[in-house]
């Protein structure tokens, strides 16, 4: 495992939706990663884990953040000054791609689009993504995805309706119904109760696929 | 944090390189059987006498070496997912081999066969060496059953370890009833 505690300077920081942010960070030199890969922020008392969204060959460090409420680390994030340090480690996980003669097929819940959107940046075309999320405001990313995917399928589970070109259900609804019988390569990424369910419904439907999960807590 | 998914509740489970397989699958229980032995380090542990730092941190060392085998064994010959998984060296072996050196240097000569057990660490050291074993079958029966030229090199390193590991649990278990000054219990037939 990466133990080297690396140094960044916070660059920037954007909104990317009402609860979603996005932090640049300044990239030490010798700091490498796999789109996929997650860096580890130091605190204090406590770190936190946090997919990378851009490319390996990117100037800075790109994080995508979803505010929690009343969360302690999330909080500082959303508060921090530009120019301060933040401290971690990394890069960690194995949520990277293997490249195969399979269809991949990449599903997110929130903010588990964000390995996808490293993948996507670093090059990575043709896969069929389904980001699941309770309203379209909560789609990220969704310009380089709809550019980068072979389809892309943003999946409403809210009660709102779904605008033309959306799924109004759950990612797994649109397995069930949309995503034709083959043998695939799953990335999962998002939150436990999406994963597991996914899981259940690639050993049932489609069999002899392979599945690769990230759980985002 | 939840550190459960629910996705193996209807008896399949996930290798590290991605298939769905039956829990009872071979390669499932291989790893289940190192990971049982690096259970029973953690007794082991549990049982050395206050302040045995050094076999503390030698044990804490194999037990990170045992993640890092079951990993490896999590993934099938085939496949080509190890990209982010770094390579088990023969420099590992030659550590278990250093450290079982090292201690035998400081024990009496074998004169008979010895029964496990004497000092609670040492029987726990003996229980650790037969759950090694039988992790190092299972190892050889995965490898039967694959593809010789497909085997990755770090599963030969592996099997060298785990039969390393044996033999420096054997020798740890007879240091552990030798510094404790416990009789080590003989076969008498």
């Amino acid at each position: 495992m990466n133990q080297q505690i690396y140094s960044g300077k916070l660059l920037q920081r954007s909104h990317l939706s009402a609860d979603t942010i996005e932090l640049a960070i300044s990239r030490p030199r010798q700091f490498t990663f796999q789109p996929g890969q997650r860096i580890r922020l130091l605190d204090r008392f406590q770190e936190r884990d946090y997919s990378l969204v851009n490319a390996p060959a990117d100037r800075s460090l790109r994080l995508c953040i979803r505010l929690v409420p009343k969360g302690r680390f999330s909080t500082k994030l959303r508060a921090a000054a530009i120019g301060s340090c933040f401290e971690f480690t990394g890069p960690h996980g194995h949520f990277v791609l293997r490249p195969s003669g399979r269809p991949a097929v990449f599903v997110a819940t929130g903010t588990g689009a964000a390995p996808f959107a490293s993948m996507a940046r670093a090059g990575e075309r043709g896969f069929t993504m389904l980001h699941g999320v309770r309203s379209a405001e909560g789609l990220l990313y969704s310009d380089l995805f709809r550019t980068a995917a072979g389809a892309y399928v943003a999946c409403i589970s809210g009660k709102t309706s779904p605008a033309a070109r959306m799924f109004g259900g759950r990612v797994t609804a649109y397995m069930e119904q949309k995503l034709a019988p083959g043998v695939y390569d799953f990335y999962l990424c998002g939150r436990s109760d999406m994963v597991r369910d996914v899981i259940w419904l690639i050993d049932e439907r489609f069999p002899n696929s392979r599945v690769y999960t990230e759980i985002f807590f | 944090m939840k550190i459960y998914t629910g996705g193996g509740d209807r008896g399949k489970t996930g290798l590290f390189s991605g298939e769905r397989v039956a829990k009872c699958n071979l390669q499932v229980e291989t790893y289940g059987d190192v990971d049982e032995l690096n259970s029973t380090l953690g007794s082991l542990s549990a049982a050395l006498p206050e302040g045995w730092t050094d076999i503390d941190g030698q044990l804490r060392l194999v037990q990170a070496d045992l993640f890092h085998i079951g990993a490896w064994l999590a993934i099938t010959p085939a496949a080509r997912t190890n990209a982010t998984l770094e390579e088990f060296t023969a420099e590992r072996v030659l550590f278990l081999e250093k450290t079982i050196d090292a201690m035998e240097e400081q024990l009496p000569a074998l004169s008979a066969f010895i029964l496990p057990g004497g000092h609670a660490s040492a029987a726990a050291a003996h229980v650790s060496r037969a759950v090694c074993r039988r992790a190092e079958r299972r190892v050889v029966a995965l490898m039967e059953q694959s593809d010789a030229k497909k085997l990755p090199a770090s599963w030969q390193q592996l099997l060298r370890y785990l039969n390393r590991l044996s033999d420096y649990l054997f020798v740890l278990a007879r240091f552990c009833n030798h510094r404790t000054g416990v009789e080590e219990p003989l076969w008498k037939p």
